[in-house]
């Protein structure tokens, strides 16, 4: 059995004054229904929400926010809940606001390749609207079912991100609902209302919004994006021996900006599902795995990045590196190239072995302290008897590097939770003191964050935290402020 | 008679394989192109996550397993509040995934069994089954009124248990007392006897295949029905010549194979009779040139896949022994028993039918919204449910629905109602005796 989630104070008043906003069908306080919202897949916690509610509009929103700011009641924002940072369990009670019912996409610009959608937009519905004019977005490795734009604000990363950069940075404007209620917009939207089109030139305020894990307001629209999608694809699929060896072939390769997704990982995570709890890697298998996608718009194009990427695989060999060209395990190489995908977003192969739970340590890392950090969290992961199965990217070229260990766990033992959760806690002190910073952190790693942050950082994110949310009523508790 | 009905409790290692993913809450394929659409007629309908697929009922199971979650009316109306279509189900990629509509089931037999379940409304049903062997209250003689016009005309059929016949056409109760579908038996009885075909029914005699009973969780109910249910099979194969039994209807197809195999002694009562959908059984005649349409049917039709005869007959390839991946992991699933192509087959050859299809088919259909017990415990819900499937078919543009479930095609019906449409749904067998 799995902790307890805390229970809650129901208020019947209040339940009734959501239910004017949105009518009854649409807000409850039944425990049975705020019980399925108090866990997700991660080690967070279990906690109660006292309240849900569906709002339909932008009005009921803005109501809702309004009355939960005099009320002072927290407000956590909610579209799928799949993220594994526990970021919409409510640390604090209060109302859960399920997002799901607005999921109108609204536009897609074909011509300037945009498109404004609802919060309630899945990847699954967007996509199917999408291919019929061959666009794509980069489709992270979630459930289909999962929120295009929470993805969007919470930084995600996707399958073009090795080009474009995160997800964030395809925002293009944003209507958002403040935690007073009052409706704000940022980007071009906010000037002319139907020109979704750039955030720039002006200031950047969607920063207000994108990266705070939904404490300073509520997306009830986002213009995002959108890529034509060339018709064919060719996968470069590379091994090492090290971890060094394989930074070393994804920078040189990043270099040439030619691939959508440019991806190592370690032979744990390569297999399907990652090995619960940790076994050895057999004798002679390369530690590191790579692939790496790249779509062309004719055959000739696609010889000219071949030909590119033999010169980076020359390149390293002259080095002395072990790298080769090798066979990238089908099942895997087809949940990574075919997003979104059910089968990787159901963390098929991930959880499966382990029992349901997964949490991890995800974290941007500049390639360069890829080795050193990889070194030290093979040592914590080994010795918890949980396997390293590691992750290692770079984006938009070779701005970002990211890394995270993905770890599986039984959720039906608290021993094995806490297992976990420790693991992880300590492979991201070893990040962050290289200088890493996690995305989409849960609170325990918010702490070690602020810890270690600059004091005029901290102070600085209190005082627009309290500009936008005096009340600190919005996801309250999930900075660790 | 034991039958191995697995308890919530000993499902609960199953329950903890969910990672609330959420992968259950739409279908989705990759494609390409992708495809998209809703899944859950719960979830359309009342949106809370604990209504939404499996996701939501595995979150239930769990909060009761886990002792956070106590019976109240409304929990009680939530686990009921669900059509145990399967359409989460084959969402899933998950090592639960063999077990989702049995974890439900387990949660609804567990309410029965602590005295709160099923609603009201729906111990109507179980009443009825008690009272009368069938969920309509109807009175045993009306099970018959069908077969009047085959007397009328000089055809009687056969009455099994007075006069030997190889063939079993064991109608189903609603085909026998729901007026609205009562040209399902019609139809079949007319094809068979245009074909040739030997057989009987057993009449007055036929009793409800129990699932119904099933499906709300009132287990004990079940074993009765289908304890008699399969004595009187014997007997049939025994001592009259029975070889097979065939079935128009989806559900009591969907109970005879997969629900009374529960039992210990199915081989020993079922093991020399073949169970077999009218469909499924016509489509043989149908290989060997034995139906030659002669009619034309002009029409443009689309094709509903109920979820008995489709997604419920999805054979789940489990590790048993751990020597493949582990103990009981998930590896794959087999629709070779699915009727998915073979009625598609069949309106295809029917002069005249243009056929189109909807978007969401096969092991993503979506469901009528009429099963698991909704049409009687929230008929209103079940025919808006309906409304939407309708919308699907018209937005195809055909005139007409086809589907093999009298469940299905009641509640479609009623759904096209509401919306005030023409669309009307017809079964495959009223189209193949149209056309013969």
């Amino acid at each position: 059995m799995t902790e307890m989630p805390m229970e809650s104070k129901v208020d019947s008043k209040i339940t009734k004054k959501l239910c004017e906003i949105v009518g009854e069908k649409n807000a409850t306080d039944y425990k049975h229904i705020r019980y399925a919202y108090s866990y997700d897949l991660s080690f967070v916690k279990p906690k109660l929400p006292d309240y849900i509610v569906m709002p339909t509009s932008v009005e009921q929103v803005q109501a809702i926010m309004k009355f939960a700011n005099q009320e002072k009641i927290s407000v956590t924002p909610f579209t799928a809940g799949t993220n594994i940072g526990g970021l919409c369990i409510p640390e604090n009670g209060g109302i859960l606001l399920d997002m799901k019912r607005m999921n109108n996409i609204i536009r897609i610009d074909e011509e300037s390749h945009y498109a404004i959608i609802e919060p309630g937009v899945s990847h699954a519905k967007f996509a199917s609207a999408l291919a019929k004019y061959n666009l794509r977005f980069s489709w992270p490795v979630g459930p289909p079912s999962a929120s295009t734009s929470s993805c969007a604000i919470s930084h995600g990363i996707g399958g073009l991100s090795g080009r474009y950069g995160l997800n964030s940075e395809e925002i293009t404007s944003m209507e958002v609902v403040l935690p007073t209620g009052e409706l704000v917009r940022v980007g071009s939207c906010a000037i002319q209302e139907d020109a979704w089109h750039s955030c720039l030139p002006l200031p950047r305020m969607d920063g207000l919004f994108t990266g705070w894990l939904g404490t300073t307001g509520v997306i009830t629209k986002i213009g995002l994006r959108v890529h034509p999608t060339p018709p064919i694809l060719k996968v470069f699929t590379a091994s090492t021996e090290t971890i060094g060896q394989m930074a070393s072939y994804l920078r040189t390769l990043g270099n040439y900006e030619i691939c959508d997704d440019l991806t190592g990982v370690s032979w744990w995570l390569s297999q399907v599902p990652i090995p619960y709890p940790y076994k050895p890697k057999p004798e002679g298998v390369p530690e590191w795995i790579s692939f790496a996608t790249t779509f062309s718009w004719t055959q000739k194009e696609k010889e000219a990045r071949e030909e590119i990427w033999k010169m980076v695989v020359d390149e390293e060999t002259k080095k002395g590196s072990s790298l080769k060209e090798t066979v990238y395990p089908e099942e895997a190489l087809k949940a990574r190239t075919q997003l979104p995908s059910q089968i990787v977003g159901s963390t098929k192969n991930y959880t499966k072995q382990g029992g349901a739970g997964i949490s991890w340590p995800g974290t941007f890392t500049p390639v360069n302290k890829w080795e050193p950090v990889y070194e030290e969290w093979k040592k914590i992961l080994i010795g918890r008897n949980l396997s390293p199965s590691v992750r290692v990217t770079n984006y938009r070229g070779v701005h970002y590097g990211m890394l995270r260990a993905m770890i599986p766990f039984p959720k039906k033992d608290p021993a094995s939770i806490e297992n976990a959760r420790q693991a992880i806690v300590e492979c991201l002190k070893v990040d962050l003191d290289n200088g890493g910073i996690p995305y989409k952190p849960p609170v325990d790693f918010g702490l070690e964050i602020n810890k270690r942050a600059h004091p005029g950082y901290v102070e600085l994110m209190k005082r627009v935290k309290n500009m936008l949310d005096p009340n600190d009523i919005m996801n309250t508790g999930k900075l660790a402020l | 008679m034991k039958w191995d009905i697995p308890s919530l409790e000993e499902l609960e290692d199953a329950v903890w394989k969910c990672t609330a993913c959420g992968n259950c809450k739409t279908t989705y394929d990759f494609g390409p192109p992708p495809t998209f659409g809703e899944i859950c007629p719960a979830g359309v309908e009342f949106g809370f996550d604990g209504n939404m697929a499996s996701k939501g009922k595995i979150a239930f199971a769990r909060g009761i397993l886990d002792g956070q979650l106590e019976w109240t009316e409304e929990f009680v109306n939530d686990i009921y509040r669900c059509t145990i279509c399967g359409g989460c189900q084959n969402q899933c990629e998950l090592d639960h995934k063999p077990v989702i509509p049995e974890i439900m089931e387990a949660i609804r037999r567990k309410a029965v069994e602590d005295g709160v379940g099923p609603m009201p409304t729906q111990k109507v049903i179980a009443q009825s089954l008690r009272s009368y062997d069938n969920p309509y209250q109807g009175p045993r003689r009306v099970r018959t009124d069908w077969t009047r016009p085959f007397k009328k005309a000089k055809n009687p059929i056969k009455n099994i248990m007075k006069e030997n016949a190889p063939i079993l056409f064991y109608v189903g109760c609603t085909g026998a007392f729901n007026l609205p579908v009562r040209n399902f038996p019609v139809a079949t009885a007319s094809i068979f006897q245009k074909l040739g075909i030997d057989f009987g029914i057993l009449g007055e005699n036929e009793i409800c295949c129990g699932s119904t009973a099933m499906r709300l969780g009132d287990v004990d109910e079940f074993k009765r029905v289908a304890e008699t249910n399969m004595k009187t099979f014997k007997d049939l194969h025994d001592n009259h010549g029975v070889e097979t039994i065939v079935t128009s209807c989806a559900g009591c197809f969907r109970a005879m194979k997969k629900d009374y195999s529960l039992s210990d002694e199915y081989e020993d009562y079922m093991g020399g009779l073949k169970i077999i959908h009218t469909t499924n059984f016509l489509f043989n005649y149908f290989k060997q040139g034995k139906i030659k349409f002669t009619k034309e049917v002009p029409w443009k039709v689309t094709y509903h896949d109920p979820c008995h005869t489709g997604r419920h007959l999805i054979d789940y390839k489990i590790d048993e022994d751990g020597s493949q991946q582990w103990k009981g992991s998930y590896l794959g699933k087999n629709e070779d028993n699915c009727l998915y192509d073979i009625p598609r087959e069949i309106l295809k050859a029917i002069p005249g039918i243009e056929f189109v299809e909807m978007e969401r088919i096969r092991s993503n259909s979506y469901c009528c919204g009429g099963g698991g017990g909704v049409m009687t415990g929230y008929g209103e819900w079940a025919v808006k449910n309906a409304g939407l499937r309708v919308q699907e078919a018209m937005d195809t543009g055909a005139q007409k629905m086809v589907s093999i479930c009298p469940f299905c095609h009641f509640n479609l019906n009623e759904g096209s109602k509401r919306l005030q449409s023409d669309m009307k749904v017809y079964d495959l067998v009223e189209l193949i005796d149209l056309a013969l």
